[in-house]
């Protein structure tokens, strides 16, 4: 039996005990005014999410990947999300050639691979990598896993949005569960997309996250989207500018769809990913990345 | 793992050997925890990765022993993984027997035993806060830098990772004096009362300087800790006989507590009750027993 359960996901633990305990965290046992325990903590998640500008290739090489991974093994979305985060987060400390691409790749099947270790489902970067026609053995695999911990000193309990749905879905007006559930697994969605867009590291997980919900929110139930936007805004650990301009970037991402949006942040030309031209493309994208990088308003 | 010097073997504890070291470069004394990776196909197996992370996020408190680094070490074609963890000199066992042994055998202050304790619950409260329960708090796993008067809580998680593949250093015996009477019991549920049933012990300890039940199997330890509480009944713990391994246990009625702990004033008997009691869901949690009259006359500034 497992007793400490998830940070990222405080709610699914199915013993009442559990629960009681996952409410502790959000709002604190005794005092309803207390701040929560993620909520204080996310901010020291965020500090080396900063990618330098010259590694926005070798993340945009990683990420179609995970796009990739995510789309044709049905991916957990937070678990690529997590993958993407253990990404930038490597990417922020160790710079990667922009002409070696293929570690790029390593890096984003190792980090696969660790996130699915830490999320307990299995994935086999065999799997992923049969598609590809590229094969890393598993020895390179196990030995990149082993720098990327080292790059991140084991801490691989990432706080992310997915972290925070739950919560904020009390806020809306319906509890109905199965609402609620086409409601998260709507913004689930968004907020694989929006993981995408560099822009997206300057908000806070739980901004992203609340952010995420009224779009889908907008989107699904739009006769109830005033009201919760209206009680989300009341939400005191949400800073409601920070919002209000992560909507708006969240906004952008949905006008388009599909992997489309997912490669926003990065260059519109990985829009049709096929394994075998997705290099090529990555390389030929590589020019016109910075200014399709800043532009996700567009 | 030529960047420290082995001073000595401090334990051979849980997990596998335990090494007092020393950083060549920065001259810090560290505890080194050796393990044996066993690293196959899949490579870093998941529950180590978890374990590891989840100790990475509770060693940010400096109320829970703080893991400095991980070194990864490959050997004659063994893996090796060292688990750094900041050294203190010692443990509250330890720290406990210097006053009931030695020249001058006397209590320990009651500012000691006050602020300890309540080090001992900010550092649970942070391990409860992050969802995770220590399951195995007694005074071994309390490190103690008694110059500076500061406990840390240790041994954290590491239980499920290391103890399957590192069975034959487990020659040491489990300790049952700590266990809650739930989980003596039998309980398949159990949340963060088993660790405040364990503070509660502690607590007495270190103003007994011995161990409140001391137990020698499962029946002798629920027999001591009925002896002294009383037997419990659906009464004071509703529930309690439809626990897995409840049986007719003999009648005894609870002694007092004030008598049997003359060395604690009022509040602390108080306190001591609400760790101890019986019905896990109304026992205190670390956050409000932090809040109890009897750290009143404690500096809170200093923690």
């Amino acid at each position: 039996m497992e007793f400490d359960f998830d940070l990222e996901n405080p709610f699914s633990g199915s013993d009442e005990q559990n629960i009681q305990l996952s409410k502790a965290l959000f709002i604190g046992s005794t005092d309803s005014d207390e701040p929560s325990l993620l909520f204080s903590a996310e901010s020291d998640h965020m500090s080396s999410l900063a990618v330098a500008l010259d590694q926005l290739s070798t993340r945009c090489h990683a990420l179609s990947l995970i796009v990739q991974a995510q789309f044709s093994n049905n991916l957990d979305p937070a678990l690529a999300y997590l993958a993407v985060n253990y990404i930038d987060r490597f990417l922020a400390k160790r710079e990667i050639p922009n002409e070696k691409p293929w570690i790029a790749r390593l890096l984003a099947i190792s980090c696969l691979s660790l996130a699915s270790k830490m999320k307990k489902t299995s994935f086999s970067p065999a799997d992923l990598q049969r598609e590809e026609g590229f094969i890393f053995d598993a020895r390179t695999i196990r030995r990149m896993e082993l720098l990327v911990l080292g790059v991140l000193e084991w801490r691989m309990r990432s706080i992310t949005p997915f972290s925070f749905l739950r919560f904020f879905t009390s806020y809306f007006p319906l509890a109905n569960p199965i609402i609620i559930q086409s409601l998260k697994t709507h913004a689930s969605q968004i907020l694989f997309k929006s993981q995408n867009d560099v822009k997206s590291l300057e908000f806070k997980p739980s901004v992203i996250a609340a952010a995420a919900l009224l779009a889908a929110a907008r989107e699904l139930f739009p006769a109830h989207f005033l009201s919760f936007r209206t009680a989300l805004l009341c939400c005191e650990y949400l800073n409601k500018e920070s919002l209000a301009e992560c909507c708006a970037a969240m906004e952008s991402y949905d006008t388009t769809a599909g992997i489309e949006a997912a490669s926003n942040g990065c260059d519109s030309a990985y829009s049709a990913l096929t394994p075998v031209t997705v290099l090529d493309r990555h390389r030929a994208g590589l020019e016109s990345e910075k200014t399709a990088g800043s532009a996700s308003n567009g | 793992m030529e960047k420290y010097d082995k001073l000595e073997k401090v334990g051979e504890g849980t997990y596998g050997k335990v090494y007092k070291a020393r950083d060549k470069v920065t001259g810090q004394l560290v505890a080194l925890k050796k393990t044996r990776l066993e690293m196959d196909e899949e490579g870093i197996p998941p529950t180590t990765l978890r374990e590891i992370s989840l100790l990475q996020m509770l060693s940010q408190s400096i109320y829970v022993v703080r893991l400095l680094r991980v070194e990864h070490v490959e050997k004659n074609g063994k893996r090796l993984l060292y688990l750094v963890f900041e050294y203190l000199d010692t443990d509250l066992k330890k720290y406990i027997d210097t006053y009931k042994r030695g020249p001058n055998p006397r209590p320990l202050p009651s500012r000691v035993t006050q602020s300890f304790l309540y080090q001992l619950c900010k550092g649970v409260d942070h391990c409860h806060s992050h969802g995770v329960l220590h399951r195995d708090l007694k005074p071994q796993n309390l490190l103690v830098d008694k110059d500076k008067g500061i406990l840390k809580v240790a041994d954290l998680g590491l239980g499920r990772a290391f103890t399957i593949p590192l069975k034959s250093y487990t020659h040491e015996i489990v300790t049952l004096w700590y266990r809650a009477p739930e989980v003596l019991l039998g309980a398949t549920h159990y949340s963060i009362g088993v660790d405040m049933w364990s503070v509660g012990c502690i607590f007495a300890e270190m103003a007994r300087r011995q161990p409140l039940f001391a137990g020698d199997s499962e029946l002798q330890q629920l027999l001591h800790i009925f002896r002294f509480l009383g037997t419990p009944n659906e009464d004071t713990w509703p529930g309690v006989s439809s626990l897995r391994d409840w049986h007719d246990y003999p009648q005894w009625k609870p002694q007092s507590m004030a008598l049997a702990l003359p060395m604690l004033e009022s509040d602390g008997i108080d306190l001591l009750s609400k760790m101890l009691e019986y019905n896990p869901s109304n026992r205190i949690s670390a956050k409000d027993a932090m809040e109890h009259p009897y750290f009143d006359s404690l500096d809170k500034s200093q923690f």
